[in-house]
């Protein structure tokens, strides 16, 4: 067993991991920024150590800082999280050169997965199905023209190096062809230093369903079935849950083999997903990506599945064989996750400041990955999400009422927050009824929920500004009093004296 | 203690008077009729860095979160801004609105009061930030000044005479 681990990221994914560690009994090592003094994760380790300025760039994306912190504090291991380093290789490079174990795949696997063309050619390989497309990179706009005739319309282009929204455009007319294809090249070219493009098909009713793998060194692999993230909003995810309201077990286990195929096919090595993009209408199912390392979503497999995710992540890293075969995993009730987010429900705009009260959910098959306490300042810095809130049910419908109850006991001011905005999608039909796709949020949401602070009557808002306005202002008259007049008082009693 | 609130675009009255064991809260809405509340103080009352509020039997945890104009109430994770405004910051905020000579060439009153004294006659040029005239409002004398250099083409009242809030109490044409 590892003796002591550094956790080379910050907030609740930080916190997962040293509880990972201390139920096995392993130190752990913080490393935070300047603006992380205050942060949860730094009380929460055996050991934290500053690894320069708050942007993340130089702090929690430099590597020689981490790597010296890793000698100082004399760990074994490092675990990346997600997001930040996780999927760096030259930082999975640096660990293995320092003779530091990373928590994570190899950076062959990294690799082969981080650029998107030559991933979809490994998949084809393997036998997963991809998006029929361009094959390749499409470098000129008479290509682009051949491959629509091809594959026909809608399409969407991308930059191969794009994500998070950056390099792709729809196109669903043949005039929007060229300038689609020309923006999507100078994005990629701008903003990832990159300009190859690639076209495939545009499904019109996507769903994002994803599969969890899990590889050893020992040449296993299984999956840990799926999730469902399909409520998004500007491709970010806000609400998953698992299983699937979609799949049918028939389905599902062809999702789940298709994985597996995809995880041998590069000799995966530790925890993985797979993500699909599902078409609701015809029920097929295609190769997006895949993300090397722990996802944010990972509770609620953990929650229907029974298996600890880090810990395993820490137990394949050892080298050791998967703890589980296909056949032990089973799917049991239903899990459903919700983002918390430090950010205007409304214009979807971070809003980060001071923590004032904050009580979080308690009770029944709620579990609640959290970093915020009354009293801190969420930093301008970094991801706006504060908290994860997973609730697990027999049914869905059960998980549903306990993440509705669950949420009307979450306590949170100072800041704004999504919470309501999560409780309005949790009563929507669409939601309810479980086919929504990722369009859902911009679509169908706002006809039916436009006012999501509805719930409280506004005379309660208006008493309680009042009685505080009332309450500073009777304070203030007392104060002037007692200081403006010594003088007078003065005068007044020598007056009254004579 | 009178104040005038606004909250999600609308308009409201608001008076808080505090008894020994009670708060007496009277609300109104634009031109609806008053509201009154009688509130136990123990129905309001501090708990951990929040309120409690038991209101209409709903209880409710209420932050509020501000000061001066400016406060934010959170409660059931729906905030709302209220901005609040007093006798003294309700004539400066609205002598600050009617005081915009740039755009419209008139002073108007803000709120509803009584004329004091004018200290201008039609066809003065005034220098900016010069006294025009004192308006009483909420039992406070409130001196009007001019914001720029202006000449007075029309004084509309007298003194003694009680306004309307929004009524023109001088026009003016560039000096």
């Amino acid at each position: 067993m590892f003796k002591k681990v550094l956790i080379a990221n910050r907030g609740e994914i930080a916190i997962r991991v040293i509880r990972a560690c201390r139920e096995l009994g392993i130190k752990t090592v913080s490393v935070f920024s300047d603006a992380d003094r205050d942060s949860l994760h730094v009380f929460l380790a055996d050991e934290a150590y500053n690894i320069g300025p708050a942007p993340s760039k130089e702090s929690y994306l430099n590597i020689p800082n981490i790597i010296d912190v890793c000698k100082k504090a004399g760990v074994d291991a490092v675990h990346p999280g997600y997001g930040f380093l996780s999927e760096n290789t030259n930082f999975a490079r640096a660990c293995k050169e320092n003779g530091i174990t990373f928590i994570g795949p190899t950076p062959e696997n990294i690799e082969s997965m981080g650029d998107k063309l030559s991933a979809k050619a490994l998949m084809k390989k393997a036998g997963v199905p991809t998006v029929p497309g361009s094959d390749g990179s499409v470098d000129t706009v008479e290509d682009a023209r051949t491959v629509v005739k091809k594959i026909g319309l809608p399409v969407i282009v991308k930059a191969s190096a794009g994500g998070g929204g950056k390099g792709m455009r729809v196109v669903r007319k043949e005039e929007e062809l060229e300038s689609a294809f020309r923006a999507c090249q100078s994005e990629g070219q701008n903003y990832f230093a990159d300009k190859t493009v690639y076209i495939e098909k545009f499904v019109t009713d996507p769903k994002h369903i994803e599969i969890q793998v899990f590889g050893d060194t020992h040449g296993n692999a299984v999956h840990l079935f799926e999730r469902e993230c399909s409520v998004q909003r500007r491709h970010q995810k806000l609400i998953e849950e698992a299983p699937s309201p979609s799949l049918t077990e028939e389905i599902r286990m062809k999702m789940g083999e298709a994985a597996v195929r995809a995880a041998k096919q590069i000799k995966y090595v530790g925890a993985g997903t797979i993500e699909f993009i599902f078409d609701n209408s015809t029920k097929d199912f295609y190769f997006m990506e895949m993300n090397t390392r722990l996802q944010v979503e990972h509770p609620i497999t953990e929650l229907t599945t029974g298996v600890d995710l880090v810990k395993e992540q820490i137990f394949v890293a050892l080298g050791k064989p998967l703890s589980f075969r296909q056949t032990d995993l089973k799917q049991k009730g239903h899990a459903i996750e919700v983002r918390i987010c430090a950010e205007d429900p409304e214009t979807y705009k971070p809003s980060p400041g001071l923590i004032r009260a904050c009580r979080h959910p308690q009770g029944p098959f709620v579990r609640v990955d959290s970093y915020a306490y009354p009293g801190y300042e969420v930093p301008i810095y970094y991801d706006p999400m504060i908290a994860k809130v997973i609730t697990w049910g027999e049914t869905r419908q059960e998980a549903v009422d306990r993440m509705q109850r669950a949420l009307a006991e979450f306590i949170l001011s100072g800041i704004k927050s999504n919470i309501l905005l999560h409780r309005s999608i949790l009563r929507h039909p669409t939601f309810l009824e479980g086919n929504y796709t990722t369009q859902f949020l911009e679509k169908n949401f706002e006809v039916i929920e436009p006012e999501i602070f509805k719930e409280v009557d506004d005379h309660v808002f208006l008493i309680a500004a009042a009685i505080t306005a009332y309450n500073d202002r009777k304070s203030k008259d007392v104060r002037q009093l007692n200081v403006a007049s010594k003088w007078k008082n003065m005068g007044r009693k020598i007056q009254l004296r004579m | 203690m009178y104040f005038e609130a606004d909250l999600n675009n609308k308009h409201y009255k608001v008076d808080v008077v505090e008894m020994r064991h009670s708060w007496k809260i009277s609300i109104q809405k634009e031109s609806d009729s008053w509201v009154h509340y009688d509130i136990p103080k123990s129905d309001y009352k501090r708990s951990e860095s929040y309120f409690s509020f038991l209101f209409k039997g709903v209880s409710y945890l209420v932050d509020v979160i501000g000061k001066d104009t400016d406060y934010t109430v959170f409660t059931r994770n729906s905030y709302r801004n209220v901005s609040i405004f007093n006798d003294e910051m309700l004539l400066h905020e609205s002598l600050k609105r009617g005081g915009g000579f740039g755009g419209d060439m008139d002073l108007r009153a803000g709120m509803p009061g009584k004329i004091i004294e004018v200290f201008v006659k039609p066809g003065d040029v005034i220098k900016s930030n010069k006294p025009l005239l004192i308006m009483e409002a909420m039992k406070m004398e409130n001196e009007m000044r001019s914001s720029s250099d202006v000449k007075i083409k029309e004084i509309c009242i007298k003194q003694g005479d009680s306004v309307e809030a929004g009524a023109v109490l001088i026009k003016f044409e560039e000096a």
